[in-house]
């Protein structure tokens, strides 16, 4: 919403045609072939007539028209070839802004963690289709205006050239008024299309909320509001409206003056020399070539050249070129045990936002097992991805190990490892998924990971590990399972529980945490369930405005609010 | 003609710039599959066109003007072309072909114009009674349909709906020139109406053959991209997991897998456009030369004159126009589909309230013989119920008791089918809207965050500066104080731009019931999805700032119960117990009811309305209690 990369839909769209050049060449030349009876109609419906039926010689004329019915052949075939140069230019075009819409969509939400956008879906089913579309339908429409226009005054100009001198006057006046009108046009149907959007958004939220509505009685309030975005798309709608109408004029004007003067400059054409079928032939190049080139034109280019301007800007500013390379950060990195340690990081999402983390200092010793709890929303995710290094601090620095994080995600992944609330599983085989990060581990260290997490069941039950599981089919339990396995595997040295075992129950949630805290390594965990702080060596208390840090029994003296916590925790009102 | 169709593959729906979603798409939810296009809804069709203030009167004369003259053009011209050739000064037929010329320019125009008024007005009149109903109707709607299906009435239903006087104007039109193209053949030489009338059975049958190809390849298609975009969500949702692990760019590998078999579909609608191209770029211009010979031979015979061979020329294109017909005729059929959808929404009988206000009173609710059955099975049945004045009640049961069912009743989301609801001993619907609505507030499991910024989606109103103190008091209440003040702009960020967990949400919809002013107030399950420390902090303002009012809260814990004056326990249909929590606690089947040990997802009625994916954050958290000690 705030992001608008220069985007310049020039380049974009002529990118296909730079891209192929020689795709280009050739559908100009099969075009050209493919106007062939368009340029040869009206010369041979005069010659028809002229020297063949008119002067009481029908064979000549059939031969002409014979001519002409080749001549359709030869279109029809040039018509063949045509499409599938059309296709080498369209279809590319689809593959490259699908490959945009994921790989984009997929950078923006790594940089923006927490925010997926998922109008990317549409942008990937709908839009992309759109742009695909419009983008076959203005290629198809501009080089038919340009090459049936062209053969049809071409062909008039072999004909009678003197009839140009009535006919391209009004044409080129046509061309300059819809030249004109084009600012009016666009702006107007991109007008309606954002009103159309808008209004279906609006009305989309309201009625995914009516119950909250009515439960608010704010019925009036909502009503007023979307009737506001109901009448904005009328009133855009009435200016296009009257638009198309000025266009079906201008159109008129350039179809059918033309023909309205050739008849009433008829004799004083005949009298410079102009022959019956030669009159009879400029009508026909009116009637067939120029009047539907230009309907075709002013209806094509409306509606989709607007549709496709709109749709791929929108893909684009959604999906800004894949950011640069980070710069390798310090190498010669050994393996750990390591500790982290925080001096004064400070976090705020936004420059104006209130500081969710503020001048923390914190250490985690090489193999401790630390714990943060919290009430929600007080940055406890925020400092599990300041740690993981997904987030940069906005003061302060983090250590690994005595070092600053390694800038290159690849090299971090080998020393830390983070496993968020919302596990990730793909869509894939049981054993692509365990050794995601581990891609060289053997099937020993998979069986451990399988059994420190208690994972056995679930690997029987799925048939083993080749075997293909599909997320939707899992349990949000299994899938935090099989999140665990996977970091578990890893060759990191520190690992990141962010709330990574909530949907587990107490259970299994002691073990998986116990086989981490055995693992090599230190941990640090989220927790979304107290219980999780009474296995710590150490827990994190915070609490917005300060963090505590401390035993278990330290904490219980010096934290009111831990003591609240597990105070609550631990007499539960029901079982007093 | 089919020749500039371009690819139209994996969208549903696009016309004059608007696309709908394809799951919007989709039919009711329950019961019918296909609306009935019915009498009513061509009556809801005629209200629309009487409501476009004459424009489409003006259509209907225009559109047949701009026909009868579209008709005479080849025969005016051609015996203009006839006149011209005569070398003579005009005998008045160039000047009759001029006129009828400009008549046709002028009704074309008046028609374009007339057409676009009367949809705009005639869609804006269906949208606006859609939603005025709507808003009347409230939960039930989305009860009745589909939320996407409502939507997609909403727009799409009603722009088809609201083309429905062109579309009926044109299809009945679009005809004519056909008809009278074999005519007019006919009158000029009957071998040319024989030409043309053997010459069209072919050009139709290949245009048939073409649909039929197509079908099958879209449908492919879609479901590559389906392929693909379903990859694209589930990277997306495990997007936290690949920052971390760095793996960005192998995740796009694998989404775009799919991608080269997408590719080889669509140049697949090219090779099918390729062929049904060349055939009618063959079919047409052979016609025309055919009709052209033989009109040749007329004119060798002296039966024909140039002008007529011209004529006859114009006369077989025009005859091959019937695709326009087959086309408006879509339409028509479209409008009607949008008419009959759109008058099934507002044949739902509105919400009928009173006009009595409430007395003073401390908020007494009381459930006399509530009855409420769901697909045909009594959920509750003859349920009675007093929760006192000031207190706070828990309703708590199994999955499927019905326990959001009552919630609902309580404050007239959902009329019962048996039974009344009273506040402070007025039935609720013989209250008037607003002293309802002001009296019982409401919080959710997932509550729709409305408005355009944070502030509004907690006030549902205009926010002015004199609010701020009492929103932020419920915000700061419903503990998400902190997490908006930490927004960029604060209240008045834009929603769109803060993306929210449903934790987050949760709690935005319970700042909005803190900040309403009723005596009553309804939570359904709406602490779900609260970590324990938050759902804490949450319960202690419940007990404490709102200690004046009724609560009525839905609870799937045991400590959102133990903080409770009184417990409901809601089972097989009625109330089991009443009491305090410590006193049912000691009953072994009431502490069961905490417990997460039955199947989620399986067997869930429809009453509940939290979706069946047992992914929900308490899936499989066992209660605070039994955690404990």
């Amino acid at each position: 919403m705030n992001r608008t990369p220069e985007v310049s839909l020039r380049t974009e769209l002529l990118a296909p045609l730079r891209r192929s050049p020689r795709v280009v060449v050739r559908l100009a030349l099969w075009s050209a072939v493919e106007a062939l009876p368009g340029f040869a109609a009206g010369r041979l419906v005069a010659g028809a007539v002229d020297s063949g039926f008119g002067a009481g010689r029908p064979g000549v004329g059939m031969a002409y028209l014979a001519l002409l019915g080749v001549a359709v052949f030869v279109g029809a075939w040039a018509t063949r070839q045509v499409y599938p140069r059309l296709a080498a230019l369209v279809e590319p075009l689809r593959d490259d802004l699908v490959r945009r819409v994921v790989t984009g969509g997929l950078h923006a939400a790594r940089t923006a963690p927490g925010r997926p956008d998922t109008a990317g879906v549409a942008r990937l089913t709908q839009q992309v289709e759109i742009v695909r579309e419009a983008y076959a339908g203005i290629t198809m429409v501009v080089r038919r205006f340009v090459f049936s226009v062209g053969g049809a005054l071409l062909g008039m100009c072999f004909l009678e050239p003197l009839v140009l001198v009535v006919v391209l006057p009004p044409l080129l006046a046509a061309a300059g008024l819809l030249a004109l009108m084009l600012r009016s046009t666009t702006d107007a149907q991109r007008e309606l299309l954002l009103a159309d959007e808008r209004l279906a958004a609006e009305a989309g939220a309201v009625i995914g909320g009516l119950r909250d509505v009515t439960a608010a009685g704010a019925e009036r309030w909502t009503g007023d509001r979307l009737s506001t975005a109901v009448e904005r798309q009328a009133l855009a709608a009435r200016r296009v409206a009257r638009l198309t109408a000025d266009r079906t004029l201008v159109l008129a004007v350039g179809g059918w003056l033309p023909l309205v003067l050739l008849l009433s400059t008829a004799s004083w054409l005949t009298g410079h020399g102009v022959t019956a079928g030669g009159l009879l032939g400029s009508v026909t190049y009116i009637t067939q070539g120029l009047q539907p080139a230009l309907q075709t034109l002013v209806q094509g280019l409306g509606g989709s050249g607007v549709r496709l301007a709109v749709t791929l800007r929108r893909i684009l500013e959604s999906t800004p070129p894949e950011p640069a390379a980070p710069a390798p950060g310090p190498a010669g990195r050994t393996h750990g045990p390591y500790g982290v340690e925080l001096s004064k990081v400070g976090f705020a999402y936004g420059p104006g936002a209130e500081p969710v983390v503020r001048d923390l200092d914190l250490t985690i010793g090489p193999g401790e097992h630390l714990v943060v709890v919290g009430p929600s929303g007080i940055g406890k995710s925020t400092l599990a991805g300041l740690i993981a290094g997904l987030l940069r601090p906005t003061g302060g620095e983090v250590r690994l190990g005595g070092r600053p994080l390694p800038a290159d995600p690849a090299e971090l992944a080998r020393h830390r490892v983070l496993i968020p609330q919302e596990a990730y599983v793909f869509t894939g085989t049981l054993d692509e998924n365990l050794r995601y990060l581990a891609p060289d581990a053997g099937p020993g260290d998979v069986d451990r990971a399988v059994a420190a997490i208690g994972l056995e069941g679930l690997v029987e039950r799925l048939g083993g590990h080749r075997a293909q599981i599909a997320p939707d089919a899992l349990s949000a339990g299994e899938r935090q399972q099989i999140a665990l396995a996977r970091a578990y595997l890893s060759p990191a040295d520190l690992v990141v529980l962010d709330e990574a075992t909530c949907h587990l129950d107490p259970v299994a949630e002691a073990r998986a945490e116990e086989a981490f805290a055995r693992r090599r390594g230190s941990l640090l965990v989220i927790a979304h369930r107290m219980s999780s702080a009474l296995r710590a060596d150490r827990v994190l208390v915070m609490d917005g405005t300060d963090a505590v840090a401390g035993s278990h029994e330290e904490l219980l003296t010096s934290s009111a609010l831990y003591r609240d916590l597990t105070g609550h925790w631990r007499r539960p009102a029901g079982a007093r | 003609m089919t020749t500039d169709t371009p690819a139209a593959a994996g969208r549903t729906e696009s016309r004059n710039g608007r696309t709908e979603s394809r799951n919007g798409r989709t039919g009711p939810r329950i019961g019918r599959t296909e609306p009935a296009i019915g009498r009513d809804a061509d009556r809801l069709l005629l209200s629309a066109v009487r409501r476009s203030g004459g424009w489409a009167g003006l259509l209907v004369l225009a559109a047949l003007g701009s026909v009868l003259a579209q008709v005479l053009l080849p025969a005016v011209v051609g015996s203009a072309v006839d006149s011209a050739m005569s070398g003579r000064p005009d005998d008045g037929r160039i000047t009759t072909c001029a006129a009828v010329i400009a008549v046709f320019i002028v009704c074309e125009v008046l028609s374009d114009l007339a057409a676009g008024r009367s949809s705009a007005a005639g869609t804006a009149w269906l949208r606006r009674a859609q939603l005025a109903h709507l808003l009347t109707l409230g939960g039930r709607a989305t009860a009745r349909f589909d939320p996407g299906d409502l939507t997609a009435r909403l727009i799409g239903g009603a722009a088809d709906a609201g083309a429905a006087a062109e579309a009926a104007v044109w299809a009945a039109l679009s005809v004519l020139p056909t008809l009278t193209s074999v005519v007019a053949l006919w009158l000029i030489d009957p071998w040319l109406a024989l030409t043309f009338l053997v010459g069209m059975p072919a050009l139709v049958y290949f245009l048939r053959s073409y649909a039929q190809d197509m079908s099958a390849l879209i449908t492919r298609y879609q479901k590559v991209q389906g392929a693909i975009a379903a990859g694209f969500v589930e990277a997306l949702g495990g997007m936290r997991t690949i920052a971390a692990a760095g793996t960005t760019d192998r995740e796009a590998e694998r989404v775009l897998r799919p991608l080269p078999e997408l590719s080889g579909l669509g140049h697949g609608f090219w090779r099918a456009q390729t062929r049904v191209a060349s055939q009618s770029a063959l079919l047409a211009p052979l016609l025309d030369v055919a009709v052209l010979s033989v009109a040749g031979f007329g004119l060798a015979a002296g039966r024909v004159t140039p002008g007529e061979m011209l004529a006859a020329s114009r006369y077989a294109a025009l005859g091959t126009g019937l695709g326009m017909t087959a086309m408006f005729l879509g339409r028509l059929a479209r409008a009607r589909a949008g008419g009959g959808r759109i008058r099934e929404v507002l044949a739902e009988p509105a919400t009928a309230y009173g006009v009595r206000a409430l007395p003073s009173g401390p908020g007494r609710l009381e459930l006399r013989g509530v009855t409420v059955r769901v697909d045909g099975r009594a959920l509750l049945d003859g349920v009675d119920l007093t929760v006192p004045g000031g207190t706070s009640l828990a309703i708590v049961g199994r999955s499927g008791t019905g326990k959001s069912l009552l919630a609902a009743v309580a404050g007239r989301l959902t009329d019962p089918h048996g039974g009344t609801v009273l506040l402070d001993g007025v039935p609720l619907p013989e209250l008037s809207r607003e002293e309802l609505r002001g009296a019982i507030g409401y919080a959710f499991e997932r509550p729709a965050l409305l408005g355009r910024t944070v502030g509004e989606a907690i006030a549902l109103d205009d926010v002015a500066e004199a609010d701020r103190p009492r929103l932020s008091r419920a915000a700061a209440a419903a503990c998400i104080d902190a997490f908006v003040e930490r927004l960029p702009d604060g209240y008045r960020t834009d929603l769109r731009d803060v993306p929210m967990s449903g934790g987050e949400a949760q709690r935005i919809g319970l700042a909005r019931a803190f900040a309403h002013r009723g005596r009553a107030l309804v939570l359904d399950d709406a602490t779900s999805s609260l970590d324990t420390v938050t759902e804490f902090e949450v319960s202690t303002a419940l007990t404490t700032e709102l200690a004046g009012r009724t609560r009525l809260i839905v609870a799937h814990r045991a400590s959102t119960a133990a903080r409770c004056d009184l417990v409901a326990w809601l089972d097989g249909g009625g109330i089991r117990r009443i009491g305090p929590h410590d006193e049912l606690w000691a009953l072994p089947e009431y502490r069961a009811v905490f417990r997460p040990d039955q199947p989620v997802g399986e067997d869930r009625p429809a009453d509940e309305d939290r979706p069946a994916d047992g992914a929900g954050p308490d899936a499989a958290r066992p209660s605070p209690a039994e955690v404990g000690t």
